[in-house]
């Protein structure tokens, strides 16, 4: 079992409940402990079935993927989307989702195809 | 003549040298083929200022122009665009400032003025009713802003809202080249030197009045109803609507894009003492909004602890809390307030006087300048009194460090030479970027320095590609993605800059389309909209061909492009695939791959034939 740290920045954090530790209006702090060999994409699908402001804010159950506007730091770097998925979590990691910031409301917007995969 | 919906249908037209003033009608074909601000703007620029006319010429032209959707009622839309040829790149140079002017100068009688001539002693305009005059100004010789709109009203009898006032500071009349024009109370039009240009005209100011010309809307119920789905839409985007843009403060910093001690570290504990959070908890705080705007993002704030308690200043935009608070290595926000009110009344861009301070840090801690060089100032990071005095010798070009710090950090880092050349930060082409670290901010900086206008045109920093149908950025470190996106999303924000908005109460490009044509009735799509995005950027690329730019010069300084060597971003570089990430985004845009000059094809599909001669 390893324990994780995971920070959801601004609205990103919101109304996740009392699970969540907000030390002020700028982030809640989840610390949570995984088994041996859980991915970070499997972190955030289970949050996601958790907490119904990560299946809509955060993680895509229905594509398996974090939604675009997000900025995710892994260890204070940071990380692409496609590079964190597979990463195997260890003890003391730490993730950061932050929103893009000049914004972030994209419901309501269908999510384009990244232009690397047209066909 | 058919006015369209929007428009008042006239520029205003004022020779300085001889004081000579008349109008020109504009048609309908020329508004739809340019729209209004900097497209407007960049046309009379590319048509009227052939090569050979240097900045400070009389014959540059300075041009203001406002734009359709100014003064419809679309929240917040008083915002205009100067464009010129300007002191910095020596190249188009175009900059918005947010604020009363774009709604006033169209209630005046105008849809924009320009200037030509220089006039033999300082003079200001005052617009009014489809009239205007040129008045004295010698007893503003010298004047900052702030005074000069205080006199200026004083001496008219209007009273805060009855007119909106834009000038230069010592700044411009001593022609320190990144010198601003300012107005309306701390808006800035700030880029490429252009209250320099506005000084070397020695035209100190400009003054519309808030009454007496109206023009039609097309679809009021329509507007009304964009604007509501517009207003609701900024209130959810992002911490703006909430903490101003100091609210992404503590965020730009997460993710290394906060520029610490002139890119030296990006290791700044105090972040989260010097963000819009922080300072709109602590500070006491007061609207200051801009024409009819709800979403009242700019403020006015008292400083309630340090040093500066009890100074009262404008909220500093993130880029003003970068550039007075880590950039200089100082983490004092009180001290921050104070340095914006310091820079913006002496009239000067943020963005340049703290490159080239911090700059002159970074020399004075590494030994390269002791107290000669800067004139007795201790210039050791943080020291933000010596930072305020400096400011006001710049402003006056006095002392060395003064005099070498006006004309810019490009040209006073090459001045010093040695080791201290490759510390100054800047785009090859004599402008330094935004207030932010751009190695961890790639679509900036590419962006920044493939510019035409010294500042970020093409890209909104690859912020919400989806809002204009295109795929959003999955890798920020990404040569391909960063220089495909920024070569798609290239137009759309210089549409935007057409139409007399403020981005931050109107960031939604469908949206403020939808405004647009309920305003003109023109029913453009938003393909429609980049294509004149699109025209507007290769003229001014023509424009800037023919005023000399090199494409070698299409690249950041040694500092710039430099790898982070702590922070979120450390390790990543942009510079390993640049001349690659160039290759792509030439192709992309249509410019032919070795010269990137716009080719023939490019230019005949967005209406400009014309142009390929001059290439």
């Amino acid at each position: 079992m390893n324990n994780v740290k995971v920070e959801l920045w601004m609205w990103l954090g919101k109304e996740l409940g009392n699970d969540f530790n907000s030390p002020s209006e700028m982030k809640s702090i989840l610390e949570i402990c995984v088994e041996d060999g859980t991915t970070v994409r499997k972190l955030f699908k289970n949050l996601a079935d958790r907490y119904r402001p990560i299946e809509e804010n955060i993680f895509s159950k229905e594509n398996n993927i974090l939604y675009p506007n997000i900025v995710i730091t892994f260890n204070d770097r940071v990380i692409s989307h496609s590079e964190i998925y597979e990463r195997v979590l260890k003890e003391g990691d730490k993730i950061v989702i932050l929103p893009t910031y000049m914004g972030g409301d994209w419901r309501g917007f269908d999510i384009p195809t990244p232009f690397f995969l047209h066909s | 003549m058919n006015i369209p919906n929007g428009y008042i249908g006239k520029i205003l037209r004022i020779d300085l040298s001889n004081k000579r003033i008349w109008t020109k009608d504009l048609d309908e074909a020329t508004l739809k083929k340019w729209v209004g601000g900097v497209g407007l703007g960049a046309k009379y620029l590319f048509e009227e200022v052939p090569p050979g006319i240097e900045w400070s010429d009389p014959e540059n032209r300075l041009i203001w122009t406002s734009g359709p959707l100014a003064g419809s009622g679309v929240f917040g839309a008083g915002t205009f665009n100067v464009i010129t040829k300007g002191p910095m790149t020596n190249l188009a140079g175009s900059s918005q400032a947010n604020g009363f002017f774009g709604a006033y100068i169209k209630f005046s009688g105008f849809d924009g003025v320009i200037f030509q001539g220089s006039s033999p002693h300082l003079v200001y305009l005052l617009i009014q009713n489809g009239k205007a005059e040129i008045r004295d100004a010698r007893h503003l010789a010298g004047k900052d802003v702030w005074e000069v709109e205080d006199l200026i009203r004083k001496e008219l009898g209007a009273k805060e809202q009855d007119v909106s006032i834009y000038a230069i500071g010592p700044a411009g009349e001593n022609r320190v080249l990144f010198s601003a024009i300012v107005g309306d109370r701390g808006h800035v039009a700030a880029h490429n030197g252009i209250g320099a240009v506005m000084g070397s005209k020695n035209l100190k100011a400009v003054v519309a009045y808030n009454a007496g010309v109206n023009f039609r809307i097309n679809d009021p119920n329509g507007l009304k109803e964009g604007n509501k789905e517009l207003f609701e839409f900024a209130k959810t985007n992002g911490p703006i609507y909430q903490w101003g843009t100091g609210g992404i403060f503590s965020i730009v910093y997460a993710i290394g894009q906060l520029a610490v001690r002139n890119l030296t570290t990006n290791i700044y504990p105090e972040h989260d003492k010097m963000d819009g959070q922080y300072m709109r908890s602590r500070f006491k705080i007061r609207s200051k909004p801009c024409f009819k705007c709800p979403l009242a993002h700019v403020k006015e704030v008292t400083v309630t602890e340090g040093d500066y308690k009890g100074f009262v200043g404008e909220e500093p935009e993130h880029e003003c809390l970068v550039a007075w608070g880590p950039q200089i290595g100082n983490t004092d926000l009180g001290a921050v307030v104070m340095l914006t009110r310091e820079a913006d009344k002496l009239g000067m861009d943020c963005n340049e006087a703290s490159w080239s301070i911090g700059w002159a840090m970074e020399c004075f801690d590494k030994g390269v300048f002791n107290r000669r060089e800067t004139d007795g100032l201790d210039l050791s990071w943080g020291n933000v009194e010596a930072v305020k005095e400096l400011l006001n010798r710049i402003s006056r070009r006095e002392g060395y460090l003064g005099n070498l710090l006006a004309d810019g950090v490009m040209r006073a880092s090459k001045r010093v030479g040695g080791e201290a050349a490759d510390w100054a930060v800047y785009s090859l082409k004599g402008a330094t970027p935004r207030g932010h670290d751009h190695r961890a901010k790639w679509a900036e900086l590419f962006d920044t320095c493939l510019t035409n206008t010294s500042t970020i045109e093409s890209t909104f920093a690859g912020v919400h590609p989806q809002w204009v149908d295109l795929p959003p950025v999955t890798d920020p470190f990404s040569h391909e993605e960063v220089s495909t996106l920024n070569a798609e999303f290239n137009g759309i924000r210089q549409f935007d800059d057409c139409l007399g908005t403020c981005r931050i109460a109107s960031p939604h490009p469908k949206m403020v389309l939808k405004c647009f044509n309920a305003v003109t009735g023109w029913n453009l799509k938003i393909e429609d909209a980049f294509t004149i995005g699109r025209r507007i950027i290769n003229l001014l690329r023509v424009f800037n061909f023919k005023h000399g730019m090199k494409v070698e010069n299409e690249r950041p300084s040694k500092r710039y492009g430099s790898v982070p060597i702590d922070g979120p971003a450390q390790g990543k570089n942009i510079m390993e695939k640049w001349q690659w990430m160039i290759g792509n985004y030439y192709k992309l845009m249509g410019w032919d791959l070795k010269t990137g000059k716009p080719l023939p094809e490019t230019l005949e599909k967005l209406g400009l034939e014309e142009l390929i001669k001059d290439l």
